[in-house]
């Protein structure tokens, strides 16, 4: 798991559904949420949760993807297994960890120093604290 | 080895059930017995400890417990037991509590130095939180130095942080004393932190007996995570549909397609799972 420092730029809200759009250095990052915190307001300052195992990875993208989260971001460190890859990321010098196969990190193949886009859906993104 | 291969018509609120049970246990294991209320489960351990009559038999190590010609009276077997409700002789102090066992000073002095009962020792039970009961009927249980064990539900009536506590003595007990301990118990964590076997018991029959973390462990197909609850609504947010779920204490919301939400029934036992991947934990 990676947490993220992030500040609330915008609340849209229908019915109980919420999509929070957050300012990560200088990206900016969506998450769809049921009922919202009152606490979370437009300024807030956030942990994000973001599961290392929901953050795929994009190298080279042409086409369109429907992730509303495609940061870029580089490549710091790759940590191999047997059958998982653990890859470091930096997103505007923000740490974001990715997990994925080691043959689809092979299939990309990734290295340090790699620039990519870290895809996340949407709907992978919690609050895990607000800070102020 | 403790070799049980007993028979017992049991007569319960669902009715006339057969307790029908036959189990190998070796020597210095720690078994939790676990199943519905209604089981079986005590009566189990009522049978090892004599308490009551069945028919088959029941071998510990050479010697005949049970058979269908002779019972050893309770007072013959090495057993301990410890009971939910304590079962305390009132009248008598902590320190009498345990000697009426057996008049061994040096036993008694030992059991309440481990279990930290030292300065209560001369306290009547009433005195006592539920706790410090259970300690005493637990080193009660100790003082003639059992084979066996058995303790029924010792720990549901106290507190969580009291219960850990307790659970980390009984298993103290358990390896220092080289016991093979026998424990009814409903409570996961419980078992987990303390036996390596358990026996699930339905209507009177073993249904499972294997490791903690196989007979707990609840997945469905690749998910490994998983609760039951109860489906208590549904309702629809946007485009999606919200089932609100019931799960120990708490309610949770999941998000569910308008198909699956279709086919499911407010009111209705559910299980609610996803994948050892997805969820976060964070301590307090």
């Amino acid at each position: 798991m990676s947490i993220l420092s992030a500040t609330v730029a915008s609340i849209q809200s229908n019915d109980g559904l919420n999509i929070v759009t957050f300012a990560v250095g200088e990206e900016s990052l969506s998450m769809v949420s049921l009922e919202l915190d009152e606490v979370i307001r437009v300024g807030s300052e956030c942990l994000l949760n973001v599961n290392a195992s929901s953050v795929a990875i994009g190298k080279n993208c042409s086409g369109m993807l429907s992730y509303s989260n495609q940061l870029s971001a580089r490549v710091t460190a790759i940590e191999s297994g047997e059958l998982l890859a653990r890859i470091v990321l930096d997103i505007s010098g923000k740490h974001l960890e990715s997990l994925i196969t080691v043959a689809s990190c092979k299939r990309l193949g990734l290295k340090a120093g790699d620039e990519v886009k870290a895809l996340v859906k949407a709907t992978e993104i919690s609050v895990s604290r607000v800070l102020a | 080895m403790i070799a049980i291969d007993i028979c017992k018509t049991l007569y319960g609120s669902m009715g006339e059930m057969e307790l029908n049970v036959d189990l190998q246990i070796n020597e210095g294991e720690f078994i939790a017995l676990a199943g519905e209320s209604g089981s079986g489960k005590t009566t189990l351990l009522r049978i090892i400890a004599g308490l009551e009559k069945a028919r088959g038999t029941l071998k510990v190590g050479d010697e005949i417990w049970m058979d269908a010609k002779h019972a050893l009276p309770p007072q013959k077997r090495k057993i301990g037991f410890v009971f939910q409700d304590y079962a305390l002789f009132p009248n008598m102090t902590v320190l009498q509590n345990l000697l009426f066992v057996q008049k061994d000073h040096a036993l008694a002095a030992q059991l309440l130095e481990m279990t930290g009962l030292d300065e209560l020792r001369d306290r009547l039970p009433a005195t006592l939180s539920g706790g410090q009961k259970q300690r005493v009927s637990l080193c009660r249980a100790m003082m003639n130095r059992p084979g066996i064990l058995l303790m029924d539900e010792p720990l549901s009536a106290l507190d969580p942080a009291m219960r850990t506590k307790l659970q980390q003595e009984i298993l103290t007990l358990h390896k220092n004393f080289g016991t093979t301990t026998i424990m009814v118990s409903h409570d996961p964590s419980e078992i987990y932190r303390l036996a390596g076997r358990v026996v699930m018991l339905d209507h009177g029959r073993i249904i499972q007996d294997d490791t903690p973390k196989k007979v707990l462990l609840k997945t469905s197909g690749s998910q490994k995570f998983s609760f039951e609850g109860e489906l208590l609504d549904i309702v629809q947010v946007d485009i999606i549909m919200v089932a609100i779920v019931s799960i120990g204490q708490q309610l949770v919301e999941v998000v569910i397609s308008p198909e699956e939400a279709a086919s499911l029934h407010i009111g209705e036992r559910v299980t609610l799972s996803t994948k050892a991947f997805a969820p976060i934990l964070s301590n307090r």
